[in-house]
């Protein structure tokens, strides 16, 4: 087991991170740039190491910085939470280099799945259905043009390199195809270097249903369940729910058991999550692999018991997973709510600004994780994730109430937050019916689902 | 730029006038012409305290009340770290040594890539804040510059000709 690892994240996860490292008596070092001194697992870290300026691309996206902090500071191994150098594989090999351990999956794992075409390749191959797309990268328009018309519109233009749903376009017709690819490369050339994009089939009514897997070095790996993320606002994820209700029991054990499977099968390794679109008849077809731990992995704390970053931590040390498939209990119905510093009202426009007033709410399976405290500053150079409100209920309706109990108690001051959002949400009729799509929210648009719930 | 007198009084308009267009300037010359980081002249319950700035020729005006303080913390003034990683210091920049802007003072290692340690400013180095291999971080003063800046103590000018601003 790792005695001291360097923790090469902000916010919420650097916390999160921090305690599963308290846990198992492993000591917490947190790295951070100038922006981030006053943040709170800096003050709660054994020690703390300033890697950078604020811009992100030479403090927390600086593989050399990472890995000299972690060096200077005694460290073993690198735990580098989401975003940032989480599934970069260059960064996890040089790490390994200096002889350190990343945790996550090891660079091979982590090349091998890197390409979001070459996955879908590989595990289809292995038995996970997949969304009809082009065969291979597009070359040019024509090939766009003629693969689009193989697969049949609407299709989604998907930079290969992209992630979070970030540079993707849906598209109706041929012409807007040919308008939309030209702009579709030149973002994914300026966001990701690459310009490789693919073609897939656009499912109108979708549900986002996420597979929750746990591999270790041993070839031994389990499945945590599944996560519903249908609440989405142009692909970045709000509101995370298990068990999903847009599946039953049979398709649910079905599809669980199905992505586990393949990633071992594939050679999967550490924490991942097999995402997967389901459409209105309840087929799930498979779209990407999460090499890390992810936002919502609370929600599958919630059911299972289990503390998926101290369990991620364990096996990347070498260790066997601490449960077997059996031993996994899912329990009750959980919900995340993502707290952003984000102005709803005015397309979600981010904030920046001091936090005059922090109040955590709480009660019988109420979890806050947030960085928040009063007088904190939030910075305006990264994301606007504020905190994750997580509820846990024997039953979903159960834990609907406990959300709205706990989002009245939550006091956040001084800058604007989505908590509005979250409470029309949380009245909403598509949301209590469980039958909230993937596009419900850009179609309908932000301000007018807002107006629709306010009465 | 100047003070409230110590005493409860208040200064007329004309005596400010005469501190902005007179005094003031004629500190200024004095500062800029001598080796000092601050000045200040107090007289009959003024006071009045120059400071340079960071740009080498500018001079700063400050006041402050009788029961005040400079403000915030100050930005390091001496050479600070490029990255994080092990400090080696430059063994042809001792103390004393006279350095310009940019002068190279030490190397911070970085996965065996050494970054360099510049002076951000014309003066003489004073102590090292870091020792030979010693791990630092981004940002952490590694080298103090002296000169210019670096006077800790306002030294009080009791020969300048200084006027009594008229106190009612």
């Amino acid at each position: 087991m790792f005695t001291r690892i360097l923790i090469a994240n902000r916010g919420e996860i650097a916390l999160r991170v921090l305690r599963a490292c308290r846990v198992l008596g492993i000591s917490p070092v947190v790295a951070y740039s100038e922006a981030d001194r006053d943040t709170r697992a800096v003050q709660l870290a054994d020690e703390a190491i300033c890697v950078g300026p604020a811009e992100s691309r030479r403090s927390y996206l600086s593989a050399a910085s990472i890995i000299s902090a972690a060096l200077v500071t005694g460290c073993d191994a690198i735990h580098p939470g989401y975003g940032f150098l989480s599934e970069d594989d260059t960064f996890a090999e040089m790490t390994r280099a200096h002889g350190l351990t990343f945790i996550g999956p090891p660079p091979e794992v982590l090349e091998r799945f890197a390409s979001k075409a070459g996955t879908r390749e590989l595990l289809a191959k292995h038995g996970l259905p997949t969304i009809p797309g082009s065969h291979g990268m597009l070359r040019d328009d024509p090939h766009a043009l003629a693969e689009a018309e193989r697969i049949g519109y609407p299709v989604l233009i998907k930079p290969s390199a992209g992630g979070g749903g970030r540079g993707m376009r849906m598209v109706r017709t041929a012409r807007e195809l040919q308008q939309a690819i030209t702009i579709c490369r030149s973002e994914a050339r300026a966001a990701f270097g690459d310009d490789s994009l693919y073609l897939e089939k656009w499912l109108e009514d979708n549900r986002h249903v996420e597979v929750q897997v746990i591999v270790d070095k041993h070839g031994n790996g389990i499945h945590v369940g599944e996560r519903d993320c249908s609440v989405q606002r142009r692909h970045q994820k709000i509101v995370e729910e298990a068990p999903s209700p847009a599946i039953d029991d049979t398709q649910r054990l079905a599809l669980a058991e199905m992505a586990i499977k393949a990633a071992v099968a594939a050679g999967y390794e550490n924490v991942g999550t097999l995402e997967f679109l389901v459409d209105g008849d309840g087929k799930a077809y498979f779209i990407e692999i999460n090499c890390r731990i992810q936002v919502e992995h609370p929600v599958t704390e919630m059911l299972s018991g289990m503390d998926l970053v101290a369990e991620q931590i364990r096996i990347a040390a070498g260790e066997r997973l601490s449960v077997r498939q059996a031993d996994v209990r899912l329990t009750g119905h959980a919900i995340e709510l993502r707290i952003n510093a984000e102005d709803t009202a005015h397309e979600f426009r981010p904030q920046a600004g001091v936090v005059e007033r922090y109040l955590a709410p709480g009660g019988p399976g109420v979890r806050m994780d947030s960085h928040l405290y009063s007088g904190y500053e939030v910075p305006p150079f990264y994301d606007s994730l504020l905190g994750k409100l997580v509820v846990w209920g024997p039953d979903r309706p159960t834990a609907i109430e406990r959300a709205r109990a706990a989002l009245d108690e939550l006091v956040v001051e001084g800058l604007v937050t989505n908590v509005p959002f979250h409470k029309a949400l949380l009245e909403s009729q598509p949301f209590l019916d469980g039958a909230f799509t993937t596009n419900l929210l850009d179609r309908v648009g932000a301000a007018a689902f807002l107006a629709s719930t306010a009465g | 730029m100047t003070d409230r007198p110590t005493t409860p009084a208040v200064a007329t308009t004309g005596a400010l006038t005469r501190l902005a267009d007179e005094i003031l300037p004629a500190l200024i010359a004095r500062l800029d012409v001598s080796d000092l980081g601050e000045l200040e002249v107090r007289h009959d319950g003024w006071r009045v305290r120059l400071r340079r700035s960071l740009e080498p020729r500018a001079v700063q005006a400050a006041g402050s009340a009788g029961t005040g303080h400079a403000a915030a913390p100050e930005a390091p003034r001496g050479a600070t770290s490029p990255a994080v990683g092990y400090h080696l210091p430059n063994e042809r920049t001792p103390v004393g040594t006279k350095v310009a802007s940019g002068d190279v003072l030490g190397w911070v290692e970085v996965l065996g890539v050494r970054q360099e340690v510049v002076s951000p400013r014309d003066g003489v180095v004073g102590r090292s804040l870091a020792e030979a291999g010693q791990a630092v971080e981004y940002g952490q003063e590694l080298v103090v510059i002296d000169g210019a800046r670096r006077a800790p103590e306002p030294v009080p000018v009791p020969d300048v000709a200084l006027s009594t601003p008229a106190v009612d």
